[in-house]
């Protein structure tokens, strides 16, 4: 069997994601073909014959026996899973009907009765700006297109608490100056849309923990918390920096 | 480019010092997703692009323009040949070479003479760009990115208007700059690419500021902002920022901040808005006539991007995956661009395409392994980064590096590939650009836009204004070479206009005061 310099690397493990594992150990297996086949050596090989011997086709040959296998991709993209819907997993929590139903359940998300004021503790997050108040409003996810363009055409409703799992800054960018406060599933406080809150003075919290959330939920975000720095980030500060989310009352069915 | 001893050595530095702060620049976020595009998808694609194109495009650039030169014209204006952009140079080649040895397609020594050359293009680049402060990165220079000369810093010092909370100006600058940040990033298919902040810069009294790059905001490069950014009149636009009561502790290479305490529109105390590109000859000002006319320039350009990005979103709303994924890989392919616009040879067939050879991997390049395969890339987890058990890397205990070093056992035996070669034809699912580029001086045919670029002699440029440094100024401010040199960066200035090179900071401060008391 034609050898790769891959057959002796003496540190590397095996990647610890089991897709790119897949993919990679078919990819050595094709390039191992490829490479005996031209009969070239390695050096003449990897930057000439190599472009034309392995072809889209192969690349596709990888992708399809994944997906042949059972294999189904998780989605960040939209329009991913709207193109190839059996190639990737189901697309909950993205039309009006599921949002009846759907909401973020982090495992991590540190929950609680609620307090003398009435406050139910359902998760934190890193505060990008501290304001002088908290920040209270009814919860709306966003989590597809269709949402934002119903809402660009007939304005958010207001009091809005975007509740998103996008940390980008695009999903939301024509209407993201209309919401009173943001509550992001992912990224940090220097993601986009960390940034983008902070240029519009829209109280937000990223990289949020939260359980049980519903749409039309009233909720508070405590944006009085202390800003969450780099520092704190890298671990050199050795404090805990998160700002609470409370839930104030449930929606009415 | 001839690969010895000295030379290996140099490029497997300038490789992990690259490296050392891009580990720190994805720590400090997580891998950015979006419901929108397919950014992993579109970044993975941009690398693979760049490895297949960046050594033949910059040979390209070097035969009409050294870098160097490219490096000092660029601090000259506010666009795409920045902080960032120079950041991704090394580091978009590079992650495609190191994405590619963890798919078995290339080995660390394959392509030497291209990695050798991007870094030395991307060294000499920098040490020109950067000059005033002497660093190779704003990691190396504590997270400050001091990019100008005194001569430049005191006509943005001097025209800043003064601004506080609830005033016309202050309410116009804030709006604008927050729908401009945000038209930014739609630009750029959710990259940070088209913003760029540095600085800081100190004002004294308590006072930073801060120079706010937008760029790529018009009909210029990018086939998606054709007919939708017809209206946006200035293709870079620069914002200077004065704040009061925050001290900016972290200006990054992706021209991200951190300041203490956290930086609020309440600390912004002054402004001033220019536009500037290869043929401005520096910074022009815009709409900075008055304090009224600043304000309602503010105005006016905040319309024209709210509008421009509700069209712009629609229309990427409206597109395939392919169109996204291209869209989104160019822009972060052609970060560096604008060293083809500032060396006049600019071609959309080098920069707006995707290369065949690396189109070839698109079926991989779904959601979940351009996900995981990207974070490995970016933060040392996939096998190339894996060195012997003994080492530490620079920000945490574990035994990696984020790119493979040429190997020097190649001067022994030479066994190596050393080039990609040539840029081989392209293709792209988006429409084709229309032949219209928005410049400082108009709209003009890229062929056009070339030609002027490559006949401008800009003042700036003659060499007995390039070589006058800041240390020649320091000892020598008082002669003719100073003054007229002062007097060239003067000259659109509302305060400093043929002031000359003897002022000092608190002078340019009083007459900034005695103008904003009109």
């Amino acid at each position: 069997m034609t050898k790769l310099f891959l057959d002796t690397d003496k540190y590397g493990d095996e990647s610890p994601s089991a897709v790119v594992a897949a993919f990679h150990g078919s990819l050595h297996e094709i390039v191992r073909q490829r490479l005996e086949e031209s009969g070239a050596e390695w050096k003449d090989f990897v930057l000439g014959d190599a472009t034309t011997l392995i072809t889209k086709k192969d690349f596709e040959t990888v992708d399809r026996t994944l997906v042949d296998a059972g294999h189904r991709y998780d989605w960040s993209a939209g329009i991913s899973q709207k193109e190839r819907p059996d190639a990737y997993k189901p697309a909950d929590g993205t039309s009006d009907a599921d949002l009846a139903t759907f909401c973020f359940v982090h495992p991590d998300a540190p929950l609680a009765n609620p307090d003398a004021e009435g406050r139910e503790l359902r998760g934190v997050g890193d505060n990008v700006v501290r304001y002088k108040e908290n920040t209270t409003g009814i919860a709306r996810y966003i989590r597809s297109t269709d949402r934002v363009l119903k809402w660009l055409t007939e304005g958010v409703p207001e009091n809005t608490i975007a509740v998103i799992d996008d940390s980008g800054g695009t999903l939301t960018a024509p209407i993201l100056e209309q919401f009173k406060g943001v509550i992001c599933a992912g990224g940090t406080v220097r993601s986009h849309l960390g940034i983008l809150t902070r240029e519009y003075g829209i109280p937000c919290l990223m990289n949020a923990k939260v359980n049980g959330i519903m749409e039309g939920d009233t909720v508070t975000i405590e944006s009085t918390a202390r800003a969450k720095t780099a520092e704190d980030y890298q671990g050199q500060t050795k404090r805990e920096v998160t700002g609470n989310v409370w839930r104030i009352a449930k929606r009415e069915e | 480019m001839k690969l010895d001893y000295a030379q290996l050595l140099e490029s497997n530095n300038l490789l992990q010092i690259n490296g050392d702060e891009t580990y720190w620049l994805c720590v400090t976020r997580t891998v950015q997703e979006s419901k929108l595009f397919p950014v992993p998808a579109y970044m993975l694609m941009s690398y693979l692009n760049a490895f297949y194109r960046y050594p033949a495009l910059l040979r390209k650039i070097e035969d009409h323009m050294s870098a160097e030169e490219v490096g000092d014209r660029a601090r000259h204006m506010g666009a795409k040949a920045n902080a960032i952009a120079m950041w991704g140079l090394p580091c978009f080649y590079l992650l495609g070479r190191e994405w590619m040895i963890n798919m078995g397609l290339l080995r660390p020594q394959d392509a030497a003479e291209d990695v050798a050359y991007i870094l030395d293009f991307w060294k000499r680049f920098e040490l020109s760009f950067r000059r005033n402060s002497g660093h190779l990165t704003a990691f190396e220079g504590g997270h400050r990115g001091q990019i100008h000369s005194e001569a430049q810093l005191q006509v943005f010092h001097a025209d800043l208007y003064d601004c506080k909370v609830g005033d016309p100006l202050h309410q116009a600058a804030q709006a604008f700059v927050a729908s401009a940040s945000q038209y930014a990033f739609l630009i750029a298919c959710e990259s940070r690419i088209s913003l760029h902040n540095h600085g800081p810069y100190n004002l004294g009294d308590d006072r930073q500021m801060i120079v706010r790059d937008f760029n790529d905001i018009a009909e210029y490069d990018f086939p998606w902002l054709d007919d939708v950014a017809e209206a946006v009149p200035y293709n870079n636009l620069t914002v200077t920022m004065a704040t009061r009561g925050v001290n900016f502790n972290i200006m990054d290479d992706w021209g991200s901040f951190e300041s203490d305490p956290e930086f609020k529109d309440e600390n912004i105390v002054g402004v001033g808005l220019y536009t500037s590109g290869p043929l401005s000859d520096g910074f022009l000002p815009v709409g900075m006539g008055s304090r009224e006319e600043l304000a309602q320039t503010f105005l006016d350009l905040n319309d024209k991007v709210k509008d421009a990005m509700s069209r712009l979103w629609q229309k990427m709303a409206g597109w395939s995956r392919d169109q996204m994924l291209d869209a989104g890989a160019l822009t972060y392919y052609a970060i560096i661009k604008d060293l083809a616009h500032i060396a006049g040879c600019y071609d959309p067939e080098d920069w707006i395409k995707i290369d065949h050879r690396a189109e070839r991997f698109r079926p991989l390049l779904n959601d979940e392994y351009s996900r995981d395969a990207l974070g490995e890339i970016c933060v040392g987890a996939a096998p190339s980064h894996q060195i012997n058990e003994y080492m530490m890397m620079m920000h945490n205990d574990a035994p990696t590096r984020i790119y493979s070093p040429i190997p020097y056992s190649i001067l022994l035996d030479g066994d190596y590939a050393p080039t990609v070669g040539g840029v081989e034809p392209g293709i792209t699912y988006l429409d084709e650009k229309k032949d219209v580029y928005r410049t400082t001086e108009g709209t003009l045919s890229i062929d056009e836009y070339n030609a002027r670029v490559r006949k401008f002699q800009p003042e700036l440029h003659k060499a007995e204004n390039r070589l006058f440094c800041e240390t020649s100024v320091k000892y020598r401010y008082d002669t003719p070479e100073a003054d007229a040199l002062y007097k060239l960066y003067q000259k659109h200035s509302r305060n400093l206009v043929g002031k000359g090179a003897g002022l000092r900071r608190d002078e340019v401060e009083a007459l900034r005061q005695k103008s904003n008391r009109g």
